[in-house]
């Protein structure tokens, strides 16, 4: 063994030591693997979504639909711009639907990821923008998700793209640059969107007094009317379950970034989301939410595939 | 495993792993020293991102070429500003001009076609009249049939689109430039449906539920006759009872009292 000895670099300081942790986290490849259950994950839950349309895009969207193409460019944002606004016929609108649903199952199958990816997220946000008053919360995540999934590696594991990669005699897939971007987005992205509900949760006084949960539970759209019964015999209960909520809000916002709560987090937010989503009557949105955490709550062994890919660098 | 080796016997040791190499700094000592850090590097090895070495300057700079680098940072730091002004600017507070002027001219000709200009201010709930559950109703004018049954009232996803288009429509209210576009297409789309071209569009609203309290009664929110005339939609909003001042004032009886004022 021949000796290598260094004198101790200077620690860095101020602008140096951000640049070095704006590296660190960007550009530190990252196992592809986690981002590929992301992918499959997110294409279940489009596909749900896209699901949510099907029965009634000839009455939204058809040539006779309520929702008019002029109209819709009247209400929308000047900057929206939709494929479905082409379509003027019901054959047309039929086929850019399920065209958009077939990407959906591409894209959970992992076959042509690296042109399913970004078509997948075009063609929702073009579903998306052709009746924006229908959208929500669990479309605008699920919008997030598809684009943070067409910057990064998705496919290359737990797919037919790998599968195919083997038959030919490519190398296994290892950790990748594009997943270390994909991953961090997803990361600042959850971050932020928990942050922005916080922000607007402190504006209300239901927040404050405790009562939110109530309101929540109560609401007729809600999926936990059983707790209402328990909620109305214990305020202790409600404000309990309220603050609850904010303070997992406020954990996942800040824990997220932590090396020593980040798994732990990730994982509680892979139950409470849902749950939390549950009780709002927006269960959909919860699970995208929990999405967010998906890649840092899974726990891999490493493979021998390990290295950095070529192709990345 | 790189080539270490000990030089001199010394007390503490700090080392810094990058490509599969070790480097130990400062005054290093033993083999039980070199053996610890390579198996330091090996536990690192096995937890590939949460408990990553310190990756010094220098390895990052072993990855992508400078250029890629930066060009991929600007692309990152762009993104980063976008979001934080969605956020800023899509709030139900309202945001500054500056705010609003930088947002649309730079970002949002690429923020919104992506569905990317979001303010995610999911507040769940206030437990206010806003809160309220919003059903689309619509029926022809004059107590002529049953209302179209939509979805609105049930669960799931699809019912929940029914709900926002009803909220949107008793939003648009507020809006002067919005006002009434929404309901004149749903009332003009449903024409064929209801085999008529005089229809009502009903906005039911169930409010929110006070804890200790009964649940108050749904009411409509917004009502509106939609209908054709001349070849063209004519909309004809109906306010509720409650908002209209009176436009004929009933005549005192002469041997009636004068109203009192409020104490």
């Amino acid at each position: 063994m021949t000796a290598r000895i260094a004198a101790p670099p200077p620690a860095p300081r101020g602008l140096a030591l951000l640049g070095d942790s704006w590296n660190r986290f960007w550009f530190t490849p990252a196992d592809v693997r986690p981002l590929a259950v992301v992918r499959m994950v997110t294409a279940m839950l489009a596909l749900l979504l896209w699901w949510s349309y099907a029965a009634d895009v000839q009455a939204w969207f058809g040539p006779r639909g309520v929702l008019p193409v002029d109209t819709v460019r009247q209400w929308r944002t000047p900057a929206g711009f939709s494929l479905y606004d082409a379509a003027t016929s019901s054959i047309a609108v039929a086929g850019l639907f399920h065209g958009t649903g077939l990407v959906f199952l591409l894209l959970f199958a992992g076959l042509g990821t690296t042109v399913v990816a970004p078509l997948a997220a075009v063609l929702w946000a073009s579903l998306l923008h052709r009746g924006p008053m229908l959208a929500g919360p669990a479309d605008d995540c699920l919008s997030v998700l598809l684009w943070c999934l067409a910057i990064g590696p998705a496919g290359w594991c737990f797919s037919c793209d790998q599968w195919l990669g083997d038959r030919a005699g490519r190398p296994a897939p290892g950790r990748s640059l594009r997943a270390a971007i994909s991953r961090g987005l997803l990361q600042v992205y959850g971050c932020a969107i928990t942050v922005a509900a916080l922000l607007a949760q402190a504006k209300g006084d239901a927040w404050w007094d405790g009562l939110a949960a109530w309101y929540l539970a109560s609401n007729p759209t809600s999926g936990m009317p059983r707790l209402v019964p328990l909620l109305e015999r214990s305020e202790y209960l409600t404000n309990l379950l309220t603050h609850g909520i904010t303070a997992f809000e406020v954990m996942f916002a800040i824990g997220i970034w932590f090396a020593a709560t980040q798994r732990l987090v990730a994982r509680v937010a892979i139950v409470a989301w849902p749950l939390v989503g549950l009780l709002a009557g927006m269960p959909l949105w919860g699970v995208a939410m929990a999405v967010f955490a998906l890649p840092f709550a899974i726990d891999f062994v490493p493979s021998t595939g390990m290295e950095p890919v070529a192709a990345d660098r | 495993m790189g080539d270490v080796t000990a030089e001199n016997a010394a007390s503490e040791a700090a080392l810094e792993t990058d490509d599969g190499r070790i480097t130990l700094y400062g005054r290093f000592q033993t083999r039980a020293a070199v053996s610890a850090a390579c198996l330091h590097q090996a536990a690192m090895s096995q937890s590939p991102r949460q408990s990553q070495p310190r990756v010094s300057s220098r390895v990052a700079a072993e990855g992508p070429p400078d250029a890629v680098r930066a060009a991929v940072t600007s692309a990152i730091v762009l993104v980063l500003i976008g979001l934080v002004l969605s956020i800023a600017g899509n709030s139900d507070s309202g945001s500054s001009a500056l705010v609003r002027t930088v947002k649309s001219r730079l970002f949002s000709p690429w923020l919104v076609p992506a569905w990317l200009d979001l303010g995610f201010d999911y507040r769940l709930t206030y437990g206010a009249a806003e809160d309220a559950v919003d059903s689309l109703v619509v029926g022809l004018h004059g107590d002529r049939g049953k209302p179209m049954p939509l979805p609105g009232e049930r669960d799931g996803e699809r019912a929940a689109r029914w709900r926002r288009l009803a909220h949107a429509i008793a939003a648009d209210v507020d809006d002067a430039d919005r006002d009434g576009l929404l309901a004149a297409a749903v009332g003009r789309g449903m024409f064929e449906e209801l085999d008529g071209d005089d229809v009502l569009v009903r906005i039911v609203r169930t409010p929110p539920t006070d804890r200790g309290a009964p649940a108050p009664p749904a009411a409509a929110g917004y009502t509106a006759r939609v209908r054709m005339a001349g070849g063209e939609v004519q909309l004809l909003r109906q306010e509720a009872r409650g908002e209209v001042a009176p436009l004929v004032r009933r005549p005192v009886d002469a041997g009636a009292s004068p109203p009192r004022e409020a104490p």
